[in-house]
C-alpha cells in the first residue's frame, strides 16, 4: 500500500493510493503551522465554526442531511498537536461510490461538499457572528471540561508543567483565556492566511483516487504558499522536578515526564521506539508485568514516546497513597532498560509487536494515511517497508544507547488532598 | 459450512462443532490482519441461575469480569508473551450478557488461534491469584468511578430498575469483588464455559472451510456437560424506582441523562427490528441532521455531546438520552416537548428515506472494521437477531413504523433522569 505524490502547487502535496480494498474513499488535509499560544486558540475553533456551516450549507442540519444523502459520508475536522507543530486537519470519508448507484455523480458531489465545508464557511468576510460566539463559549467549556478525564487531565496537566518555558507546554487547544479574547476578524483572517499559505498535505485512499485528485485539484486553487516552519526546541533537563494538584478523586493518576533527546530524524529513532516498548508499550512490558501483575498497584499503567520533541511519558492509575512505591518500581523498570537487563524474548516480543501494528496500518485508511504526519512535520516521508526494516534491525545495544539519553524531567500526580483521604471501605 | 451473503460482496460461513460451537467466518480479502473472538454467552447478568436437578444458585456480582481477569493467569508463562511471540496482541472484555477473548495477528494467525481455544478452556485458579486479582479490579473500579459517563449511567440504570441486574456495574462493587472465592469463580466456569454457549468468529483472509477444519481438529477435547443452564432474572416490575435523581462529582459542568425502561419483549427479527426501528427513531432527537438537535444547540441547552441510544436485548431494553448542560432543568423540559411532538405524528416519510440511506452506507463501511463486526455478529448471535437480515429489515420499515416505536416505548411514566453537579473543587 503505497502513495504516490504530486505537487498541486504552492505548498500543496498530494499523496494517493488507489486501491480497492476498503469499501470507503478516504481523504485527509492537514495544514500544519507553529505551536503558539494565539495560533493555538485561534486554529482551535476553526473545526467548530466549520460544522456549523459553509457557504451552501449555512446549519448544522444542512450539512448532516448533505452527508446523508451521500450514504453517511463522513466530514470532521480537529487540531493535532505533533511536537512543537500545531496540524488543522480535515477529513472526509464516504462508502466508496463504486458500491454505490450513480458512483460517478456521487464522487463529485461528496468531494465538492467536502472542500465546501472545509474552506467555504458560512459568513461575510468572516465568521457568522453568532455562530463564532457560541462556539468560542463551547471551546472555552471543552477546555474547563478537560478536568472530566482525569487520566487525560493528568498527561495534560504534567505537559504543561514540563515544558512551561517551551512552545510544547501549550494545549492544543490552546488556554482559556486566549480563547474569550478571540476576535471574529482576527481569526478568520489567520484560517484563511492557513487555507492560502501554509504547508498543505492531502491523502486519499479509494478505488477511485485517481478521479477524485482530479475533482480535488479543480477545487483548490489560489494558494500562495511560501511560510517557512520551525523545528522543535531541545532543552536539557535540570534537577527533576515534582508537582501534586488535588481533586476530590476515588484513584490517583501518577504521570512521569521523561525527555529522550531522540526525535524522529535521528538515528537511534527506532530503538527509542523498541526501548519504550520494551518499558511500557504492550501487556508482555517490564511496566504491566511489575506494576500490575507482580505488586497489583494499578489496573492500567503504561508508557509512550512523543517522538517530534522527544519525550516518554509514563502513566499509572494508582491508590493515592502508593505512590512512593509505584514510583520506586517504576524507575527500577526503567533503570532496567537502560542497563541493557533485557531478556532476547523481550526484545523480539516487542519488536515483532511493533512490526504487527506498523504493518496492520495497510488494513485501516485512516492508520494508513496518519502515520504520515509525523514524516510530514520532519518533511520525511518513510515507507511502512523502510519502518519494518529499521525496526527489525534494532539490536540490544541500540536500545540500550537509546534509552540511557533518556532522563527523568518532571513527576506529577493527581489525588486527593490528604487531609481529606478516599475512603478505601465499602463504596 | 453454511454460506450467508452479505451486500458489498461479501458472505459469513457459519458452522457448528459436535460439542454445540458456532464457528463463523467472515472471509476478507487481500488484509493482512486477522481477528479472532472467542466469546461466552455470559455477562454481569448471570449471577442468579441453576443447573437442571439442582439448586438455584446466586454467586456475588462481578465473577463474568473476575473470571474474564483470571484466564489471563496460565500455570507457566503469561497468555500475553504467547501471543506477543507470534507477534498478536490479545485482550478480553466483559459486557451484560457476554465475555469475550480476542486476539489479533498478522503472522502465526493458525497458532494464535489454537492457543485462544485452549486458553479459554483452561482454568487455572490459586488462593493466592485470586486474592491479588481483587487489588487490579478494585483499581479498575475506582477508575470508572472517577468517570463522569459511567457514574450518571449506573445513577440512572440503578432508578430505572429495581431488580434486574442490569442496574449493576459490569464489574460488581469493589465489596462484592472482595467476598468473590475461589469456589465460586469455578462454579461459573464451568457452568457457562461450555462450548455449547459459546461462540467463536474469525475475520480475515482466511479459508472459511480450513478454518472451521482446524477448530474442530484442535478444540480441546472434554467431557462437555452439555447441560442447558437456566438464567434466573427476577422479577422485574413495571415502574421505576426514583423518577429523579442528583449526584455530584470534580467535574467542570452538570451532565443530564434521561432513561426509559421497556419490557423486553421481542425475540429474533422482530427484535432486530425494534432495534433499528428506534435508531432511526433516535436521529430525529439527537441526530445533526435533526430539526431538534438544532433547536436544543441553538438554545444552548446541549453541546456535541448531544446523543441518544436504545439498547434492546432478549432480557432487558431501555433508551438513554445524555448531555452535558448548563441548565438541565430546562434542557428536560424542551426534550419533553420535542419527543412528545414526535410522538403525535412529526414523523415525516422523506427524513425516514433520508437516514436509510445513511444506514445503508454505515452498514457497508463497517465491514471494514473487524472488531465493530466480529462483535455484532456474536453478539447477534447470542441475542438470536439475524445479523445479515439487517438491510433487508431496514428497507421494509416506514415512517409509521418508526413513529410507533417512539409512541410506544417512550413511556414518560417509565422514565427517569439523572443529574452530575460539578463539586467545588481547587486544582
Amino acid at each position: 500500500m503505497k502513495f504516490t505524490q504530486h505537487q498541486l502547487g504552492p505548498g500543496v502535496r498530494l499523496h494517493l493510493c488507489a486501491t480497492d480494498k476498503f469499501k470507503t474513499l478516504t481523504c485527509k488535509a492537514f495544514i500544519q503551522q507553529d505551536l503558539q499560544p494565539w495560533e493555538a486558540a485561534s486554529t482551535a475553533l476553526v473545526p467548530l465554526l466549520l460544522r456549523r456551516g459553509s457557504q451552501k450549507l449555512p446549519t448544522t442540519l444542512d450539512i448532516a442531511r448533505e452527508l446523508e444523502e451521500l450514504y453517511a459520508a463522513d466530514f470532521g475536522s480537529d487540531v493535532l498537536k505533533i511536537g512543537e507543530r500545531q496540524i488543522l486537519e480535515f477529513h472526509f470519508q464516504m462508502v466508496d461510490p463504486a458500491h454505490l448507484p450513480q458512483s460517478g455523480k456521487l464522487l463529485r458531489r461528496g468531494l465538492e461538499a467536502f472542500w465546501e465545508i472545509a474552506s467555504s464557511p458560512y459568513g461575510d468576510g468572516s465568521f457568522h457572528e453568532p455562530y463564532f460566539e457560541q462556539e468560542k463559549h463551547i471551546l472555552a467549556q471543552e477546555l474547563e471540561g478537560l478536568v472530566n478525564d482525569k487520566r487525560t487531565y493528568a498527561l495534560v496537566r504534567c505537559t504543561a508543567l514540563m515544558c512551561a518555558q517551551e512552545p510544547f507546554g501549550i494545549y492544543k487547544y490552546g488556554d482559556v483565556e486566549t480563547v474569550r479574547s478571540l476576535a471574529n476578524s482576527d481569526v478568520y483572517g489567520h484560517y484563511q492566511k492557513l487555507l492560502g499559505s501554509y504547508p498543505l498535505d492531502i491523502f486519499v485512499v479509494g478505488s477511485q483516487a485517481e478521479q477524485a485528485a482530479e475533482v480535488l485539484s479543480g477545487l483548490i486553487s489560489g494558494r500562495a504558499g511560501g511560510i517557512e516552519l520551525r523545528g522543535p526546541q531541545q532543552v536539557a533537563v535540570d534537577e527533576p522536578r515534582f508537582f501534586e494538584d488535588n481533586l476530590d478523586v476515588q484513584q490517583a493518576v501518577l504521570v512521569m515526564g521523561y525527555r529522550t533527546g531522540i526525535t524522529y530524524p535521528d538515528a537511534d529513532y527506532y530503538a527509542l521506539l523498541v526501548g519504550n516498548g520494551i518499558l511500557g508499550g504492550f501487556a508482555h512490558s517490564k511496566l504491566f508485568v511489575n506494576v500490575r501483575e507482580r505488586a497489583h498497584l494499578a489496573y492500567y499503567v503504561s508508557s509512550a514516546i512523543e517522538g517530534s520533541k522527544g519525550l516518554l511519558t509514563i502513566s499509572a492509575g494508582i491508590s493515592g497513597e502508593k505512590q512512593e512505591q509505584a514510583v520506586q518500581i517504576i524507575q527500577e523498570q526503567v533503570r532496567e532498560v537502560q542497563e541493557g537487563q533485557i531478556s532476547p524474548q523481550e526484545l523480539e516480543q516487542t519488536k515483532l509487536g511493533l512490526i504487527r501494528s506498523m504493518n496492520s496500518m495497510n488494513d485501516n485508511p485512516s492508520g494508513l494515511i496518519d502515520r504520515n504526519i509525523i514524516g510530514i512535520v520532519h518533511d520525511q516521508l518513510r515507507s511502512i517497508e523502510d519502518v519494518v526494516a529499521a525496526i527489525a534491525a534494532v539490536s540490544r545495544d541500540d536500545v540500550v544507547r537509546a534509552m540511557q539519553k533518556v532522563q527523568l524531567d518532571t513527576t506529577y500526580i493527581l489525588r486527593s488532598s490528604p487531609q481529606k483521604g478516599v475512603g478505601h471501605g465499602t463504596n | 459450512m453454511e454460506q450467508i451473503r452479505l451486500p458489498g460482496g461479501e458472505s459469513i460461513y457459519s458452522g457448528y462443532l459436535d460439542n454445540g460451537l458456532a464457528v463463523l467466518v467472515l472471509p476478507k480479502k487481500q488484509f493482512l490482519r486477522t481477528y479472532a473472538m472467542l466469546s461466552v454467552n455470559y455477562g454481569s447478568l448471570d449471577y442468579k441461575f441453576q443447573l437442571p436437578g439442582e439448586e438455584a444458585v446466586e454467586v456475588p456480582p462481578g465473577i463474568a469480569h473476575f473470571l474474564e481477569h483470571k484466564l489471563f493467569e496460565e500455570e507457566e508463562g503469561s497468555v500475553f508473551d504467547r501471543f506477543a511471540s507470534w507477534g498478536g496482541s490479545v485482550n478480553a472484555y466483559t459486557s451484560y450478557s457476554q465475555t469475550s477473548y480476542l486476539f489479533t495477528t498478522i503472522e502465526h494467525w493458525q497458532e494464535s488461534l489454537v492457543y485462544l481455544l485452549e486458553f479459554v478452556n483452561r482454568l487455572h485458579l490459586t488462593e493466592e491469584n485470586v486474592e491479588k486479582e481483587k487489588g487490579i479490579i478494585e483499581q479498575e473500579l475506582r477508575m470508572y468511578a472517577d468517570h463522569p459517563d459511567h457514574r450518571i449511567h449506573s445513577t440512572l440504570l440503578e432508578n430505572l430498575y429495581h431488580e434486574h441486574p442490569v442496574r449493576l456495574d459490569i464489574g460488581g462493587t469493589v465489596e462484592s469483588v472482595r467476598r468473590i472465592t475461589l469456589a465460586e469463580l469455578e462454579r461459573c466456569y464451568y457452568t457457562f464455559y461450555q462450548p455449547g454457549n459459546m461462540a467463536l468468529v474469525v475475520v480475515g483472509d482466511v479459508d472459511p472451510r480450513a478454518t472451521f477444519e482446524l477448530v474442530r481438529r484442535s478444540y480441546p477435547d472434554r467431557a462437555w456437560s452439555g447441560q442447558k443452564v437456566e438464567r434466573l432474572d427476577p422479577e422485574e416490575p413495571s415502574g421505576i424506582v426514583k423518577p429523579w435523581a442528583e449526584e455530584q462529582l470534580a467535574i467542570s459542568r452538570p451532565r443530564y441523562m434521561l432513561g426509559f425502561k421497556h419490557d423486553p419483549i421481542w425475540q429474533g427479527e422482530e427484535l432486530l427490528r425494534v432495534q433499528i426501528a428506534m435508531a432511526l427513531g433516535l436521529r430525529l432527537i439527537a441526530g445533526r441532521s435533526s430539526a431538534a438537535f438544532a433547536q436544543l444547540y441553538e438554545a444552548q441547552l446541549v453541546d456535541d455531546s448531544f446523543s441518544a441510544s436504545f439498547r434492546g436485548h432478549p432480557r432487558f431494553a431501555h433508551t438513554v438520552f445524555s448531555s452535558e448542560t448548563d441548565n438541565p432543568e430546562a434542557l428536560h423540559e424542551r426534550l419533553a416537548e420535542i419527543i412528545k411532538q414526535l410522538q403525535a405524528g412529526g414523523v415525516e416519510q422523506a427524513e425516514i428515506e433520508r437516514l436509510k440511506k445513511s444506514f445503508y452506507g454505515m452498514f457497508l463501511g463497517a465491514l471494514d472494521s473487524f472488531e465493530y463486526t466480529a462483535n455484532r455478529i456474536t453478539a447477534q448471535y447470542f441475542e438470536g437477531t439475524p445479523y445479515h437480515r439487517y438491510l433487508e429489515v431496514l428497507q421494509q420499515l416506514s415512517h409509521q413504523d418508526v413513529q410507533a416505536a417512539l409512541a410506544d416505548l417512550l413511556d414518560w411514566e417509565r422514565s427517569s433522569v439523572s443529574i452530575l453537579r460539578p463539586v467545588n473543587h481547587h486544582g
